[in-house]
């Protein structure tokens, strides 16, 4: 029996956080060019893409990801737009979760257990 | 230093690029990663690393985007997906931590040359995806029955419901594992490889295979990104160029599709897609050092044995057209 409709559901979230991420990284890029600064590099320094040293993923800490944003921070604020992104299809899994307990279906369960995981051990474990 | 004119250029041309990407991807069916990280590397000169954490995460914003429109319909088969997802992100985590490896020990021109051999061979099954054509109805095994893999769906071309068995899921899984090594270690959907192991390994109908894999390829996406994230491969300003442009490239690819009637217009698509291959290959050459080839040079080579390609895959084609023909009147006897 089907509680439900699972497919429909996962339809409107992929979409609003598609749609919100969006949001979140064109606010982050307009703010990095009209304060010409964020997290303490200049406008010239965030837009170096030939160095990998000045500005990398792996030196924003994700802690600050909600501060940072609330401050109106450009970098900050593309980075949470991008985390959204990454959670997107993870809410997917999710609500496959909800539907298969509903269903009774415990086999799917536990496939989608191991599937989030994957995930969690690749976020919290490697990184 | 860059003035403030300059900065906000080169963030336009990344983000056109990121349109053309998305544009190609969604009409060639490759997805728009698997453009994105030549053109970044080759047109831009960005490090490899950062072409291939931008192309990461643009891949989950056009998965996302139109699975939602695929899943509504009703074709994707989200339960296939999600069983199948337990390879492809394991496939994932492996992949990405062979990518650090590489970095860290001076291979990268190697990850050139692998991409631009995945490239070439994701041509094939994207040319046979034209074709679309039903598998031969079987009779489901074990695996049918115990992981549930049967399913139907209204296929609007042929006007009717059509009812499918999944089989060979052990198989799928194997298939999938690899293509979630290939997506974390080159930062490309690898949706080809994905429509591989579910349609040759488990036998099932196209439209369902192409739109599941669409919905799986944003999970296993999000799996590499993560780790990408604390590896320090994703440049936020060039992520948020890709991201966007990418994105605005797959809708208009996924309009426009919708309108192209003739589809030899997809074979400009395809030489297009092997002379990046090529390119690839020969830019992994050059970073090995083991020939140094004038750039000049290069782009003569690529277009040369892209053409060669495209005329080996038109009569791969026609061959299989032909099979298709031979199967439908022999069956309408």
């Amino acid at each position: 029996m089907k509680s439900f409709d699972q497919e429909s559901v996962t339809s409107v979230i992929l979409k609003s956080g598609v749609l919100l991420s969006l949001f979140l990284i064109v606010l982050g890029t307009l703010m990095i060019f009209i304060m010409k600064h964020a997290d303490n590099l200049t406008l010239s320094q965030i837009a170096d893409i030939y160095s990998t040293t000045i500005i990398n993923s792996s030196q924003i800490s994700l802690g600050d990801l909600l501060s940072g944003s609330l401050s109106l921070d450009g970098i900050y604020l593309i980075s949470l737009g991008l985390w959204v992104l990454i959670f997107t299809p993870i809410s997917v899994v999710f609500v496959g979760i909800i539907d298969f307990e509903l269903q009774k279906n415990y086999r799917y369960v536990i496939m989608a257990l191991v599937v989030l995981f994957n995930l969690f051990f690749a976020m919290l474990v490697i990184g | 230093m860059l003035t403030e004119i300059q900065a906000i250029l080169e963030f336009f041309y990344i983000f056109v690029a990121g349109i053309f990407a998305g544009l190609l991807g969604a009409m060639t069916g490759l997805g728009g990663g698997t453009v994105l990280v030549p053109v970044l590397t080759i047109f831009f000169q960005i490090p490899l690393i950062f072409a291939i954490g931008a192309s990461l995460i643009s891949t989950i914003a056009t998965s996302a985007g139109s699975a939602s429109a695929y899943t509504k319909q009703k074709i994707a088969n989200v339960k296939i997906g999600i069983g199948l997802e337990m390879s492809t992100t394991a496939g994932a985590i492996v992949g990405t931590l062979t990518l650090a490896y590489f970095n860290g020990h001076d291979l990268l021109w190697a990850i050139y040359i692998l991409f631009g051999v995945v490239l070439l061979f994701s041509l094939i099954p994207s040319v046979k995806k034209t074709l679309a054509e039903l598998p031969p109805p079987m009779d489901g095994d074990w695996t049918t029955r115990f992981f549930q893999l049967h399913g139907s769906y209204y296929d609007q071309r042929l006007k009717k419901t059509v009812d499918y068995n999944g089989i060979r899921w052990w198989a799928g899984e194997i298939v999938m594992f690899f293509a979630g090594f290939i997506s974390g270690l080159l930062g490309i959907g690898s949706g080809a490889l994905k429509v591989l192991g579910m349609d040759w390994a488990m036998n099932l109908p196209m439209k369902v295979t192409t739109t599941t894999s669409n919905f799986m390829i944003g999970i296993t996406a999000a799996t590499g990104s993560s780790i990408y994230w604390h590896l320090g491969y994703i440049q936020p300003f060039i992520a948020a160029a890709t991201a966007i442009g990418v994105l605005l490239g797959a809708f208009l690819g996924a309009k426009l599709l919708v309108k192209i009637t003739n589809s030899n217009i997809r074979w400009l698509f395809f030489s297009i897609l092997s002379f990046l291959g090529v390119e690839m290959i020969l830019e992994g050459l050059n970073a090995n050092h083991s020939v140094i080839i004038p750039s000049i040079v290069m782009v003569f080579i690529s277009i040369g044995s892209s053409v060669m390609v495209i005329v080996l895959l038109w009569f791969y084609v026609r061959k299989l057209r032909k099979d298709v023909l031979r199967r439908t009147r022999s069956e309408g006897k």
